[in-house]
């Protein structure tokens, strides 16, 4: 019988991490290192660690692991991958090597869906240019897996969720919807089409935005995963001290998004990152509810959200597109500080 | 009365099971829901105050219940993303300014395009903010691709200040596809907000 990892997972991807508002609180308690080489920590909420070796050289340190997305080994494999990359990408670095971090059900999955999960790793490293040198495997029901991954990047060159200057304009690079598609496709909500596009989106590695964001010299980014748009939007703007502007009705979503979040098919984790963003946010009059609820959607490998000064923007936007991320789209504003640090418009 | 029993559903389902029966349920007719789980029945419920909906909710060991109905709430109309977006801290004014030209004033040109930037940029700092900006004739240059202000308007627009272009002028400049910023609209239209409106400006 052919495995169907779904079964074995309740929450699914970036939608099963602890509730945000929750984790602020602990790390508040846990003391900062004074280590000077520590370029990046997680005092700005930032996608990874950068520490610097040289004046030359730093090193880009990230892990993230999550239970199943979808029913293919094979595929969770790539997915995991490409999410745990992506975090080095969104602070501008270049991934080098890679550790595996697996959970795995030994009684009740075959080795065969052991290797399919790590040959999909190691195919998704392989695309990236990296090569996974070791890991951890701990005998555990339910599945999960991912990378530690760690980058190169140049000192001067650090993309962060401070970058963000008022007068920019904000660039996604891929569709939201994988956390709903993702929970309608469990409830037979998602059509055949609407699971391929979110699959498709999920496997597709942030290399090519990094690429175009080094090369504009883009200073301002973050990627879009767990706190979904609106909870990493709300980080940048506070990292930056701006007020940052999400016009929804220009964000791109993957197939039926809308008409399924419609039908109620809201992620719990909506309402958690609901629950952290919104003391800071301001949500415009007449704001279509499903739109909002769509900014709070926990992504699983969601794209690359750039502040990008306003006389490159429409080079940057055409470039992105003619490399093949067609979806990308100004989806906002970068504003001077204001009552709250994000604002929420259709 | 209908009743949705959510028992042993998981997240989203609760959910999608109240939103159905509230669209499926007569004017006046009273939903029950029935849950048996702390996150489904505050999600549930936060989606009922989000939404406007009036309902009341009973907690007894292990079991909540919330009753619901069809009235007053917003998750029964249909999508339509509203034309004007309000925006809380930005004030806006009953007032409309009118972009005719692609310059500003009478005399040297590229003086001319260089106070209407300024204008433009001066705008966004004050107090009030206007409650829409109409666009005809070469004024609608000032929304499309190589407008020095396309950046600045868009952020006015950001900050919900409605934009109208006379599409009638976009087509006979062939700027169609050019247009960056604001929605087209016609005469009829731009002429009932400059009436209705208690100041125009026309810089």
């Amino acid at each position: 019988m052919k495995t169907d990892l779904l079964q074995l997972a309740e929450n699914g991807g970036c939608s099963s991490k602890i509730s945000p508002v929750l984790l602020q609180e602990i790390l508040k308690k846990l003391p900062l290192s004074a280590d000077p080489n520590i370029l990046v920590d997680i005092d700005s909420h930032d996608d990874a660690g950068v520490y610097k070796i040289n004046d030359e050289l730093a090193l880009v340190l990230t892990t993230d692991f999550f239970p199943p997305v979808c029913s293919d080994p094979y595929e969770f494999g790539q997915i995991a991958a490409a999410n745990s990359i992506s975090d080095v990408y969104a602070m501008g670095g270049t991934p080098v090597v890679a550790l595996n971090i697996m959970m795995f059900p030994s009684s009740r999955l075959s080795m065969d869906d052991y290797y399919q999960i790590l040959k999909g790793g190691s195919d998704k490293a392989s695309e990236a240019g990296i090569s996974i040198i070791g890991g951890h495997t701990i005998d555990d029901f339910t599945p999960k897996y991912g990378l530690a991954v760690t980058g190169f990047v140049h000192p001067q060159r650090i993309v962060t969720n401070k970058g963000a200057l008022a007068g920019d304009s904000v660039i996604l690079t891929k569709p939201l919807g994988t956390g709903v598609i993702l929970a309608g496709h469990r409830l037979n909500l998602a059509s055949a089409p609407d699971l391929a596009g979110a699959l498709g989106s999920m496997k597709l590695l942030n290399r090519t935005g990094a690429d175009i964001m080094r090369k504009f010299d883009i200073r301002g980014a973050t990627d879009i995963t767990g706190y979904g748009l609106a909870g990493h939007a709300l980080k940048m703007a506070r990292a930056s001290e701006v007020t940052i502007s999400l016009k929804m009705s220009s964000v791109p979503l993957i197939g039926d998004t809308y008409r399924i979040a419609d039908e109620g098919c809201i992620p719990g984790a909506s309402f958690r990152n609901l629950g952290f963003v919104e003391n800071d946010s301001a949500f415009a009059d007449g704001l279509d509810y499903n739109l909002k609820m769509i900014a709070m959607d926990a992504q699983t490998s969601g794209g690359l959200l750039m502040s990008v000064p306003g006389n490159i923007q429409e080079e940057v936007l055409r470039q992105l597109h003619s490399a093949g991320l067609t979806s990308a789209a100004i989806i906002g504003s970068v504003l001077p500080k204001g009552d709250r640090y994000l604002v929420v418009v259709n | 009365m209908k009743i949705v029993d959510t028992t042993g559903m998981k997240c989203p389902a609760p959910l999608i099971a109240t939103k159905k029966a509230i669209r499926e349920a007569d004017e006046n007719e009273l939903v029950r829901i029935i849950l048996d789980n702390r996150t489904s029945f505050e999600n549930v419920s936060r989606f009922l105050k989000d939404t406007g909906a009036a309902f009341s909710s009973q907690v007894s060991d292990g079991s909540w219940t919330i009753e619901t109905g069809r009235a007053g709430a917003e998750h029964n109309r249909e999508y339509a993303i509203p034309s004007e977006a309000a925006i809380p801290h930005f004030k806006k004014g009953d007032f409309i300014i009118a972009f005719t030209s692609d310059t500003m004033g009478q005399g040297d040109e590229e003086l001319g395009k260089l106070l209407i930037e300024n204008f433009i940029k001066a705008v966004k700092d004050l107090d009030t903010l206007p409650r829409k900006m109409v666009f005809y004739n070469r004024g609608v240059f000032l929304g499309s691709t190589g407008s020095p202000v396309v950046d600045h308007l868009r952020e006015l627009e950001m900050m919900g200040v409605v934009m109208l272009l006379c599409a009638t002028c976009v087509n006979h400049y062939s700027l169609g596809e050019k247009i960056k910023v604001g929605t087209l609209s016609n005469m009829f239209e731009i002429a009932g907000e400059m009436e209705s409106a208690s100041k125009v400006i026309r810089p």
